[in-house]
Parts: C-alpha cells; structure tokens; sequence
C-alpha cells in the first residue's frame, strides 16, 4: 500500500540515502584531518614539538571543505527526503478526502466527522514521518550496524561472540515493547479522536452550551476524554521510558564484556590494545544504531497504527455506486419519479422500516407537496430520489429508469435539493449560491436570488454578494441561510427540485413569493416540498399525507379536505380560530 | 497585546487566504522570545519536576563525562599489562552504568510526566478560554481551525517537550560547563571561541527569520486544510447533493499542495540548521587552532593545555549541534504555542456581576440600538416591556433582527446602545451565569451531543430525576417517541442525527428546555420543523409551563403565536406593530397582512 504511494518519488527515496552516504563519508575523513591539525600543525608531535602554522591554515581550509561538502549532502539528503516523504503524504491525503468524497452517506456516519477528520490530518502526518525517518535513518542505521559487525570480527572472533550474546538480547528487548506499544497507538489514535469529537461539539453548540450555563460540565467531559489521551500517551511514554535504560545496560555491560575479553586476549598476545580500544568504538557503534533503529520502530509503529486507519478509509468502497445500465432515456419524460412500494430502513437501524410500500408516480412538471408527522419520514423519502441512502425493498424510478441504473452524476444532476439544515460554506454568498452550479454568470446567481427572496438582504450586507459567509453564519438569521441554500438548489438547474422543509425559517408572505417566483420562472421543472404548513403547501398540484411510514391519502387540497381525516386535522390546528377569516 | 489580537484575526481569513492576497499574512512573525517566556511558565508550575529532571540531567552530564575517563583508564591499564587491576575497573564501571540506566529512566519517566502535565494543562486551559469566549469569536472563526490548534499545535509542543527537553538540558549544561573550564584554562582562547558563538548567533538570526516565516505559515496551512476538510465532512449532503465532489477534492488538493510546498520548505530549511552549525563550529575549531598554535609557537600557553582546549571546543559544538538539529522541531512548537497563546489573549466573557434579582420576570428593552458590523444596524432603537408571566410573540420577515434580540437577551452579544432590563436590573450587571440559568432557550439549529438520550434530556438539570425528565419528555411530546425506540433513554445520539429526524431533534431540545424550569423562555424557531398536530399537543402542554413564566417566541406560523399576550411586529429592526392579535388584526396593517398571506397561501 506504502509502497504505491512511495513509487512515484522512488528517484528522491533512493537519492536522499546515496546522499546520506556522502554524508557520512565526509563525516569519517574530517576525525583524521583534525587529528593532523592538532597533531603536527599545533602540537607538532613529528616535529619535536614545533607547530607547522601553515599546516593548520591549509589543513584547516581543507577541512573546512570538507565540512562543507558534507553540509551539502546533508542538505540535499533533507531536500530529498523531504521531497520524497511530504508529497507522498501529500498523495496520500488527497487520495485519503478523495475517497471520502465518493463514500456514501451511511458510511461517513459511521466513521463520525471528528474521525475523518483525525485521520485526514494528524494520521497522514504520522505516516509521513515515518516514512521520513525511514527514508533517512533506515540506510545509515543499517550502514552502522554491518559494518560494525563487519568490522569487528575482522578484529578478533572473540568480540563477535559478545556481539552475537548481546544482539538476541537486544532484539528481545525492542520486540517486547514494541509489541506492548503497538496496540496502544491505535488506542491514542482513537482518544485523539474523541478530543476532537469533544472540541467540535462544543464549538459547533457553543449557544446551547452558553444558553444552559454548561461551560463547567462541557469542561469536565473534555478533561475527561483529554485524561483519557494524556494518560494513553503516557503510558506508551512510560512504556518507552523502560526500552531505553535496559538497551542502556545491555549495550554498557556488552562494553565491559569487550573489555575483560580484550585483556584475556590481550594477555595471550593475540589483540594489541589499541584493538580493544577500536572494538569499543565500533561496539558502541552497532549498538548506537540498534537503539536508533528501536527508536525507528516505535515511530513505524506508530506510523503502521495510523496507516491502518488510513486504509480503513481508502479501501472502503462506497456501498453506492454507479449503475452500469447503458439505456437511453425516452426524452419525452423530464422529470418525473415513480416509487413503486417502496420500502425503506435506515442501514444499522433496528425496529420498524422507516418507509413501508410506497408507491405514488410525480408527473413532469407537477408539484407535489408531502405533508406528515414530525418522523413519519418524509426526508427519507426524498432521499431515496438522489440516492443518498438506496431502498431496501421496491425501487425508484427517475424519469421511468430506476435509480440504481444511473450514473450518480448523471442522477444528482437531475435533482436539486435544498436540505433541511442549510450548510453554508465560509466563502462569499456569491460563492455559496454558485456552488449549485460553477458556471452560472453573476446575472444568473442574482436571478436565482431573486427567486429565492434572497436578493433584498443580501444587498443589505456590507459587500453584497462578495460577503463572506462566517462560520455559521454570524450575521445571519435561520431564513437568510435557508434563501441563500434555495438560491444555491434553484440555480443547478435540475429537471427536479426538492425542498426538503428548507423554507421553515421563512415567514409565510416570503415563502408565498418564493414559490410564486419559483412557478413563474420555472413551470416545467418538477417541484417537491416538503412542509409542515398546509399554507405553503395547499397551492400544490397533489399533496400526499405520510403517516407512519405509508402514504396516508394523496390528492387536492379540497380533495383532501373532503375526505382525509387526518389532513382535516392538521389544517384545523393549523388554522385554529383563524380558519373563519377567509372562507 | 495588539500584535496579538492581529494573530488571533488571521485565520479568520485563512481560509479566504485562497482569495486575494491572503499571503500577506505571513509576513510579519510575532514575538518568539514573548511566546518561550509564556510556555516556560508552564514548566515554572511544575517546578519541583523540572527541577528534579534537571538535576537528573546534571548527574547524567556528569556520568557520561566520567564513563569514558573509566574505559580509558582500563584500556591504559591492559595496555600497561597490569590485568589485575582490570577487573575492578570493570566493576566500579558496571556500577557506574547501572547508575545511568536508572537515571536515565528517571529522565524518561521524569520528562514523559512532565511534558503530559504541561499539554493537559494547555488544553484545558485552551478549552476553559474558548468555551468562556462570547459567541462572536466563533461565529467569526473558522472551527477547523480551532481545533487543529487544540490538537496539532497542541500536540507539536507536547512532542518538543518529552523529546527535546533532555537534549537541550543537557546541551545548554554541556555548554555552560565547557565555556567555563576553557575560560579558567585560557582565557584568550575562551574570547577566540567567542568568535564560534557570535557566528553562531548570527548565522541563527539569519536562518531563522526566514524559517519562522515557513513553519508559522504551515501551522496556518494546516489550521485552514483542517477547517475545509472539516466543512466539507460535515456538509457532506450538501455536497453529494450538488455533485461537488470534484470542486471540493480540488480545493483540498490546493490547500494540500501548498501545505506540502511550504512543509518541504520548512524542513528544509530546518534540516539545513545542523550542517550549516557544524560548518560554523568547524570554522571556529581552525581558528582556535591556529591561533593557539600561534600561542604555542611565542611559548604563551603550554602545549598541554591546547590539546586540552581543542578537546573542549571539540566538545563545544556537539551539543550546539544537536540543538541545531532540533531547531526545526522546536520552530514548530513555538509557531503552534502563538497560535495557541493568540486564543488564551482573546476577551473572555465577563462571568461577575450580582446574582439576578427577585421578581416574576419583567423584561424591558430600552432604546436599544445594535449592529454586528459596524456600519450594519440591526436594531434600532428597541422599546418593549415584557410583563411578567406574559407571552410575547415576535413576528416579522426573515432578516428583521427577531433572533437578535434573543442574542441581546442572553447576552451573547452585547448592546451598542440603551439596556436590557430584568426586573429592574440592568442584565449587564447580572452575572452572566445567573442570567443564563433563568432562561431557557430553544433555537431552531438544534443542537444535541452525541451522547444517550437520557443524558442530553438531562443536560439542562444535572439533578434531574428520571420521573421529572419523563414527565418533560412528556410535555414535550416525545416521551412515546423514546419509549419506541429499542434502547430508551438509553439510545446514543449519532454525531450526524442520523437516528432521528430534525423534527424530532427539536422535540428533545424542547423538553429539554422543559427541564431547565427557568423564569423566562425564549423558543426561536423552536417548532419549524415539528408536524403542527405535534406542535399543538406540546403547546397544550406548554400553556401550563408557560402560565407563570415570562416567554418570549419567535414563529412564522402565526397559529403558534395568535394566543400570546403580546405581539411584536419587527420590520428591518424596527417595531413596527404591537398589540394582541384581535387587536392587531383590526388595525389591518402589517401583521394583518403576513396574517392574510399565511391563509390564502399567497401575496395579497
């Protein structure tokens, strides 16, 4: 999976380390030219004792060079394994939101917003430094470790067998708590994604939070969950906290061992002094990289917890995919949605279906208002239109083809649906109408405007159009966001337009225009609203009545009146004593 | 203190940082040295542990200086032959090893304690400020932007502290002690290696003012990538709705991009720090060596004594080295603590003021002007009296300052001009606290936590027993609703709501609004989205909870309001009509018209 990711930088990846080989390279010359520097051209020790002046300067420059050149390569090993490791973490986080930009709706539920969002971030970074400090450690770690091998059994057997006593112990070590600490990253990844949960809940409800002078208890549950991932973060701390002292041990006791061998050996006359002495160095060596290399594995480790999380999104396959059905469509039906018994629960959920044999064909053209209960499901049946969720018994039929044959594109192109709760972006109104459809000219964005009710306030805000709408809106009331999310569904330009009780914040003379300007400037297209007031709806071609799950009665609004009991009843409350007024 | 405030505007722009010269921003870098001095306070509260791994730090120091004199001295004596002194070197250096082992597992554990303290104690603090901020702060903040400070930044300086607090200790230490014994050997070849420092120093400044510019605009990059992944996750509807997918991916991939150009740069540059130090350092290292061969060769210093300080400047730039190499690290906690510490600089809310005064609930609203933007009024010159235990009502078109007056009310704003009065009581000087608990309020964005049903219902009275939240789940309309579903009260709210329809999610916010029992009420919009069968049964109810409690509610449907004592027509921010509806509707004027249109269904 890395490895895909890693391929296209494959250049820079096997660059950076070749440059990391000069690095080290110029690193060995400069103890030797130093070592000239001091003794012959300061202290003069071939020179009884004389200094050489000249030396120092020419030997200094040189080294200075040579320093130099390392520098070099060691800023180019950087460039390289920056290039290398940040846009293959690039790659990786776009083709990470891409993903979750096809997933389907059921399937970002469940991960939760918080969670991708975590993952999308702070995961890819995680990965990206290991892929990082692999990129840089890894080669230099195991130049170290051979060679220092290498070199000390050349030295005398005698010291391979410490190093061959030592190494098991060593690599039990890194195995044991590498193993230990595994599991918990995955763990601190998810307690960092309940901070967030946390932190965004409270930012996005700050009102309710304010409004129910909750602050003290909002603050306790984000200590707790903060708690939660200080105390898992210490314990893998705390954990690690141990690695290090025992390799410390080992690594020193193993120098001790070196030693006491060297001097039986020496006492034997098979090594010289100076061979010991060398043997340390080159112990202390390995050594220094297996510790560098368990201080890589934990942040492999951490990494490997992360990319885990990471492919759980990428190879998540949307459970909504495109028909493959290749028909063409009879021209003469624009527009028009036919369920046929439909049934529906939401995925996950138990208990009663949420729709249940809904069958009712929408003419082109037509409006069709669905009237019901607060959770008779109303907007789970219009969402079954743009396939946001799919049927789970019956089928849906756009302009007489079913739903599932579509391309999604082709589909969602058709139907514009302005949602219940209007998100609005942090760009300009203009941006925000625009959205519905990219290439609309600014005569266009105001007409929709226009249609929506929206134009009036909208030139009342200090730059227009060009007014960035803040987060949530600051400046904006319910009913502006909700014109502002119409204008966006009026502009797509769709054969059918769904409000899905998006005009609820809007006073009823505004919602009398707004429909009025709709009929007028758009007679063919398909119109479906939902709404709670029979005021808003009673002007509609057919209202159906939803009662729990099923179609109730559909008709006329006289229709209605004459013969559903249950429409009489909630126009009666609606009207109340009013009702005499105007009849 | 104004610097600050300019950061804490910044990323209001960050994500319009696509638009315009947004870039602009990066070009001043703040305070570093003011930003260290508040992060060292926050190791100044865990004195006794910073001290303690100082100490550590110190004897570790020692130890490492001394283990190397122990191996020499064996050597030398193999060397000498006399192997029978080996092995009680061996043996004083085990013990010396163990030793460092332990101390070094108490540097660990010591410095994992202690950086864990600090970063729990920085975001509780940071969480404290920003759910003490007024509303505006967010309301004009990104959110993914805050919360990447709350994590990433965060989380960046929890990193630099357990990982480079020993390392710098220690460099810091190395540093000082070797400066010091190359003073006591020679001091003109202290003052030479002076030469190494002031480099050092400026080479620093030099690199460092161009880094801090990349690392503080990566932060920056990050905060806005998160905001617009946030954005876009939570409106994913809206997007699938619109076929976006495309667009939105392009955006991300913009932001991406150059988070990942100016990452690379970052790096870079950060990464540049430790061989551009050991060129200096090596640059030092010849001039000394000239120099003291210089002394050497007119007999000023002993020969013995250069080879000790070339082995001490030696040992000078290693440390200096190291702290080099975690510049970048350490660049990157200072740029996330500025942005954490731009949070903490922010006006909290005003919480004193005297407890709220006896009374029924009079409201009174005096003159009172009010703008969000400046040039932008809302309200002008507001006048009302609610009488206590009345209902009133206020109606007028979409935009006309009906929810803020409910803002002014719960003080989530302030008013510009006049005053809100509460039995008598200027609300300014009544703790904002008090003031809260004796208003409910239930808005029309209905916001519930993912948490049981039970758990939100009682979120309004904590103390709440489960007969009283059944009975506000009854009043509410919803009790038979929870009852259905499989677990109860005990059902988990979903993050999305997925589970429950908007409507729905209102009814819990109302009869939790119910369960608050507060003197006055405010229902915004709170029923929009409830069946008007539905809304009726709760309202039947709510007449009881409404009798001896003053309330004031926004509706467009002018049925829920034709029974309110008062009614207030708003138009653009000003009241235009007032009356009761019989009244009103007598009058033939505005109300008379909206009233007209609500039944007729279309424009008079």
């Amino acid at each position: 999976m890395m490895l895909k990711y890693l391929k296209k930088y494959w250049f820079f990846a096997l660059l950076a380390p070749l440059f990391m080989i000069g690095e080290v390279l110029m690193d060995l010359f400069q103890p030797g030219m130093m070592s000239t520097i001091v003794d012959e051209g300061v202290l003069g020790l071939s020179n009884g004792g004389v200094g050489d002046l000249n030396l120092v300067v020419v030997e200094g420059v040189k080294m200075i060079g040579v320093v130099f050149l390392g520098g070099v390569f060691g800023v180019l090993c950087g460039v390289c394994t920056n290039i290398a490791s940040q846009n293959f973490g690039n790659d990786m986080r776009k083709d990470c939101f891409q993903k979750i930009m096809t997933l389907s709706l059921e399937q970002t539920d469940q991960f939760s917003t918080g969670s991708l969002i975590t993952r999308v971030t702070n995961d890819i970074t995680q990965v990206q430094n290991m892929v990082a400090q692999c990129i840089r450690g890894f080669i230099r770690m195991m130049m170290f470790f051979v060679g220092g091998i290498f070199f000390m059994i050349q030295l005398d057997l005698s010291f391979g067998v410490v190093v061959l006593c030592a190494l098991p112990l060593v690599m039990v070590t890194v195995i044991f708590f590498i193993s230990k600490v595994t599991p918990l990253y995955g763990k601190l990844q998810k307690k960092l994604d309940r901070v967030n949960s946390v932190m965004q809940e409270n930012v996005t409800g700050v009102r309710v939070v304010k409004a129910y002078v909750k602050e003290d208890y909002e603050e306790k549950r984000f200590f707790d969950a903060n708690d939660e991932l200080v105390g898992t973060q210490l314990r893998v701390l705390v954990l690690l906290s141990y690695m290090m002292p025992i390799m410390n041990i080992i690594m020193n006791v193993a120098v001790v061992a070196v030693i006491y061998v060297g001097a039986i050996q020496v006492k034997a006359g098979d090594v010289t002094p100076g061979n010991v002495m060398a043997a340390i160095t080159y112990l202390s060596q390995i050594l220094n990289s297996v510790m560098m290399l368990a201080m890589l594995f934990q942040t492999v480790s951490r990494g490997t917890a992360s990319m885990k999380r990471i492919n759980e999104v990428l190879t998540c396959t949307p459970v909504i995919v495109n028909g493959e059905e290749e028909t063409t469509q009879p021209e003469t039906e624009r527009g028009s949605v036919e369920f046929r018994s439909v049934s529906f629960s939401y995925p996950q959920a138990k208990g009663d279906a949420v729709l249940k044999d809904i069958s009712v064909k929408i003419r082109a053209g037509e409006t069709f208002a669905i009237l019901g209960a607060t959770g008779c499901g109303k907007s789970s049946l219009v969402n079954l239109i743009p396939r946001f969720y799919d049927v789970t018994g019956g089928q849906v039929l756009v302009d007489g083809k079913d739903v599932r044959d579509y391309d999604l594109e082709e589909l969602r192109g058709k139907v514009s649906i302005a949602l219940q709760q209007s998100e609005l972006f942090s760009k300009t109104i203009k941006e925000n109408i625009a959205w519905g459809n990219p290439d609309a000219t600014d005569e266009e964005i105001r007409k929709a405007a226009r249609i929506a009710q929206a134009e009036e306030f909208i030139l009342k805000q200090p730059d227009g159009y060009d007014t960035i709408v803040a987060e949530k809106g600051m400046s904006l009331s319910g009913g502006q966001k909700q014109r502002i999310a119409i204008s966006r569904a009026v502009i797509k330009h769709a054969e059918i337009l769904i409000f899905d009780d998006s005009t609820s914040a809007l006073d009823l003379k505004t919602e009398a225009n707004l429909y009025q300007a709709l009929k007028e400037s758009y007679p063919n297209v398909t119109k479906i609203i939902i709404a709670q007031r029979i005021a808003s709806v009673k002007n509609a071609d057919r209202i159906a009545v939803l009662d729990n799950g099923r179609i109730a009665d559909c008709g006329t609004h006289e229709e209605l009146l004459k013969r559903s009991e249950i429409y009489r009843d909630i126009y009666t409350s609606q009207l109340k004593q009013g009702g005499e007024i105007h009849e | 203190m104004s610097e600050n405030k300019k950061t804490a505007e910044m990323p209001m722009m960050g994500p319009g940082g696509r638009r315009g010269p947004g870039m602009g921003m990066v070009e001043k870098p703040k305070n570093g040295k003011d930003t260290l001095k508040r992060l060292l306070h926050y190791f100044s509260v865990e004195k006794k542990m910073a001290v303690l791994l100082m100490l550590v730090v110190v004897v570790m120091v020692g130890f490492s200086i001394y283990a190397p004199k122990l191996q020499s001295n064996a050597i030398d004596f193999i060397a000498a032959g006399k192997f029978n002194k080996v092995i009680p070197v061996l043996v004083v250096m085990l013990v010396i090893y163990g030793f460092y082992a332990l101390c070094s597992l108490a540097q660990s554990l010591l410095s994992a304690h202690l950086s864990q303290r600090i970063v729990k104690r920085m975001r509780e603090d940071l969480f404290h400020k920003i759910v003490n901020l007024p509303v505006k702060y967010l309301d004009t903040h990104p959110h993914g932007d805050v919360m990447s400070r709350m994590t990433n930044d965060v989380e960046n300086i929890s990193n630099t502290v357990s990982q480079s607090f020993g390392s710098l200790v220690s460099g810091v230490l190395t540093v000082l002690g070797t400066v010091g014994m190359m003073i006591y050997l020679c001091w003109q070849l202290a003052l030479l290696s002076c030469i190494t420092v002031v480099l050092t120093i400026f080479v620093t400044k030099f690199l460092s003012k161009r880094m801090k510019l990349f690392f503080v605009k990566r932060q920056e990059l990050l905060g806005s990538l998160n905001s617009t992944t946030e954005e876009n996750i939570t409106g994913y509807k809206t997007v699938v709705a619109y076929n976006r997918q495309q667009a939105v991916i392009e955006e991300f991939d913009r932001t991406s991009d150059e988070l990942t150009r100016t990452g690379i740069m970052a790096e870079i540059l950060g990464g540049s720090m430790g061989p551009v130090m050991n060129v200096v350092n090596n640059i030092g290292f010849v001039i000394i060596a000239a120099f003291g061969g210089y002394f050497a060769i007119r007999g000023i210093v002993s020969v013995g004594m250069i080879s000790a300080f070339i082995v001490y400047a030696k040992q000078f730039g290693r440390p200096i080295n190291e702290i080099a190499n975690l510049y970048g690290q350490i660049q990157t906690a200072i740029a996330g603590a500025e942005r954490v510490f731009a949070i903490m600089d922010e006006t909290s809310e005003d919480k004193s003021g005297d407890p709220m005064p006896e009374g029924k609930g009079v409201i009174r609203f005096e003159h009172v002007d009010f703008s969000y933007v400046p040039e932008k009024q809302v309200l002008y010159d507001f006048d009302l009296e609610v009488r206590a235990g009345h209902k009133v009502a206020l109606v007028g078109a979409t935009g006309s300052g009906k929810t803020t007056v409910v803002n002014l009310l719960m003080r989530f704003y302030e008013v510009n001009q006049g005053r809100i009065l509460i039995d008598g009581a200027d609300i300014r000087e009544i703790s904002m606290n008090e003031l809260r608990k004796n208003i409910a309020i239930v808005l029309q964005d209905t916001v519930l936590f993912s948490d049981t049903i039970r758990n939100n219902l009682k979120y309004a009275d904590l103390d709440a027993t489960d007969e009283q939240m059944e009975a506000a789940a009854e009043m509410g309309n919803c009790n038979t609703m929870i009852r259905r579903m499989e677990h109860g009260y005990d059902t988990m709210l979903t993050e999305s709501g997925q589970n429950l329809s908007h409507g729905q999610r209102q009814l819990l916010a109302i009869s939790r609004a119910v369960l608050a029992n507060p003197k006055i009420l405010i229902l915004d919009e709170a029923t929009s989205s409830v069946d008007t069968r539905t809304e009726k049964h709760i309202q039947d109810a709510m007449v009881n909870l409404m009798k001896d409690r003053t309330s004031v509610i926004i509706a467009h449907r002018l049925s829920t309001i034709q029974d309110a004592d008062f009614i207030v027509v708003l138009d653009q921010g000003r009241i235009v009509e007032s009356g009761n509806h019989t009244e009103l509707i007598e009058k033939q004027g505005r109300y008379y018209e909206l009233y007209m249109t609500q039944f007729l269904g279309k424009e008079i």
